[in-house]
């Protein structure tokens, strides 16, 4: 429990029927967007329109809140005869992002360094400090290894984060922003009591239990180092369809492609960031024709290797969360899961 | 300095990628004023045809008149564009290229004679030196301008080479081909087209042809085990892009 250790000031209870207020309330905060269950039954961060909308224990959005920070595409620069280079205006509409997932707030965290650690990129700080984040607890599925991972928990990155406790959320408080929210709605949480904390402590401990999927992080760089040319590189890049999926829909995937947008008058236009791929072929691609990672055997390692091993040297941990999206949207069903299961496989011949 | 002259072309095709010319109606004016239009049958009549900085050209060489006629544009202009998926990838007249003109002769005219000097559609770059692509059937008109805006500028056209996946994604799209198990193209065609068919609910075609390296091996491999018969993939792969490298899936 060292990690999460409580101060029981910092604790509120939300009884449940109390939630349509609470979420009324928030608009005090900026724009509430959470996971809402569309028509065709996808699960997606939208503005909420009705609070009958709002699923937030469904265990993965269809792309994580990564599309808020960093989004598919923005313009980096614009730029024109008159006034030479110029920042785009950024949006910076105060924002609230309600029932993040422990995997997708360690995913912000993490993009929070990659976006800071050589230089700071102002127009995702700009996005990260109007956002206030209200995590929420989820059910892990097969698919969910977060725990391997070490995602399962957040002690830091929410402003507030609301565990299921039956018919209530325990509310932790992470940051003074909780704190208003909290103060600025005293009628719908009330103070915690006994039965609340061992409520509380019972919903940790079967979340716990609940892991069905499970990766072992143990000497993992080593192992991916020492199976560089395992027939399992070869065997997943000759199924992988290169459609650069598993990035798009990955919390912590960050590579991106410049290019210029040309206005009419041929003279001022922008450039434009968006999302890239290292599975796409024209990624390692350059001048001269020379590609750095020809095969998709190639590919798929970097993508395995960057997370897993290059991230670790670099940032002390995986760059994975282990939520599970890349698993349940590849088309190919090749699995993060089942891949490093191979390699350690592998190693034991 | 002087405008760039500019020709717009067709040879065996629907004349849909000229179309999408016609219609850019909010940034016609614009770009028509910037180039000296000299061949453009489609809007204007009288032709000049002496040289061109730039000749676009839509559909794919069946005839022998199509093969003289890019030739003889090719030789006549600076840079040569292919523009729409018939001109990049023989395109739909290439979707019955593993039949024979003859039996299609038969078919259509009744008889095995052959009228036009036809062949088997091929792509422009098959026949002449082509510059730059734009594939699309048609061609995306946000393409278009940017491709032209490009050459104006003196660049020649790019895009990102993505899949059509990409922006299916974007757009948070339950994906047809891993849920519902539908026949979707989306992960082997050049994307360009904000993934148009998989927003409404059906399956990627290819019209934009494929992507420079795409595996269809895997795609084939992944349909059948899906239950989709062998004979409709190929079908579908062929209607747009006959030459993708067919002998890989079949
Ligand atoms: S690699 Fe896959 S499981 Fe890991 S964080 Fe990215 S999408 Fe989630
Ligand atoms: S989602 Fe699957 S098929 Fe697509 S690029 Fe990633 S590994 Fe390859
Ligand atoms: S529906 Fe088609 S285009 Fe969209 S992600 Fe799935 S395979 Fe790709
Ligand atoms: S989804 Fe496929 S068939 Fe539809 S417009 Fe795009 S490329 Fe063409």
């Amino acid at each position: 429990m060292s990690k999460r250790e409580l101060r029981l000031g910092n604790v509120r209870v939300l009884p449940k029927d109390l939630f349509p207020d609470f979420v009324k309330g928030l608009a005090l905060f900026g724009k509430v967007y959470a996971p809402v269950v569309r028509p065709d039954g996808a699960h997606v961060f939208s503005p909420v329109e009705r609070v009958a909308d709002i699923d937030m224990a469904h265990p993965r959005t269809m792309l994580s809140p990564k599309k808020y920070l960093f989004p598919p595409e923005t313009e980096m620069y614009q730029f024109s005869p008159e006034k030479g280079y110029f920042d785009p205006p950024v949006d910076t509409a105060k924002t609230v992002l309600l029932g993040v997932h422990p995997c997708d707030i360690n995913g912000m965290l993490i993009l929070d360094e990659v976006f800071r650690r050589y230089y700071v990129e102002p127009r995702y700080f700009a996005r990260r400090q109007s956002l206030a984040v209200i995590g929420s607890s989820c059910e892990p599925d097969d698919k969910c290894f977060c725990k391997s991972m070490h995602s399962e928990y957040v002690d830091k990155g929410f402003d507030l984060f609301l565990t299921d406790i039956g018919d209530a959320h325990f509310v932790r408080m992470g940051t003074s922003i909780g704190d208003d929210i909290v103060a600025a709605n005293p009628a719908v949480f009330r103070p915690v009591e006994d039965e609340d904390v061992r409520a509380y402590k019972h919903a940790e401990n079967c979340r716990a239990q609940a892991y069905k999927a499970q990766v072992e992080l143990d000497s993992l760089p080593q192992i991916l180092e020492l199976e560089y040319d395992s027939r399992v590189w070869k065997e997943a890049g000759d199924k992988c369809l290169s459609c650069g999926t598993c990035s798009s829909v990955c919390p912590t995937c960050y590579c991106y492609d410049l290019f210029d947008r040309l206005n009419l008058d041929v003279a001022s236009g922008a450039r434009v960031r968006r999302w890239d791929s290292c599975l796409f072929r024209e990624h390692a691609l350059v001048a001269g024709g020379h590609n750095f990672r020809d095969g998709r055997d190639s590919r798929m390692k970097n993508r395995y290797f960057h997370k897993q091993v290059g991230f670790v040297s670099e940032f002390g941990r995986p760059s994975c969360v282990g939520c599970g999206r890349c698993i349940e949207a590849c088309p190919a069903n090749i699995s993060i899961i089942e891949m490093i299961k191979s390699l350690r496989e592998e190693v034991k011949v | 300095m002087a405008k760039p002259r500019v020709g717009i072309f067709g040879l065996t095709s629907c004349a849909g990628d000229q179309l999408v010319v016609v219609n850019l109606e909010d940034e016609l004016l614009d770009i028509v004023g910037a180039i000296d239009l000299r061949s453009f049958i489609m809007a204007a009549s009288h032709p000049v045809e002496d040289e061109f900085d730039v000749a676009l050209v839509e559909g794919s060489v069946v005839t022998g008149e199509d093969e003289e006629r890019v030739k003889d544009i090719r030789a006549k202009s600076k840079l040569l564009g292919a523009i729409g998926t018939c001109a990049v990838w023989g395109g739909i007249p290439g979707a019955l290229n593993h039949v024979g003109r003859n039996t299609l002769y038969q078919a259509v005219y009744g008889t095995e004679e052959d009228l036009f000097k036809a062949r088997e559609a091929r792509p422009l770059r098959d026949v002449v030196k082509v510059d730059f692509s734009l594939s699309g059937c048609p061609v995306e008109k946000h393409q278009l301008v940017q491709a032209l805006l490009s050459l104006l500028h003196g660049d020649l056209p790019s895009f990102p080479t993505v899949p059509v996946c990409q922006d299916c994604r974007f757009k948070e799209n339950v994906c047809l081909l891993k849920t519902k198990g539908q026949l979707c193209l989306g992960p082997v065609t050049a994307g360009g087209c904000l993934a148009r068919c998989p927003s409404h609910n059906i399956g990627c075609e290819g019209c934009h042809g494929p992507l420079d390296e795409v595996n269809f091996a895997a795609e084939a491999a992944l349909l059948e085990e899906k239950g989709l018969p062998r004979e409709r993939i190929a079908r579908v792969v062929r209607n747009f892009a006959h030459q993708a490298d067919l002998a890989r899936i079949m």
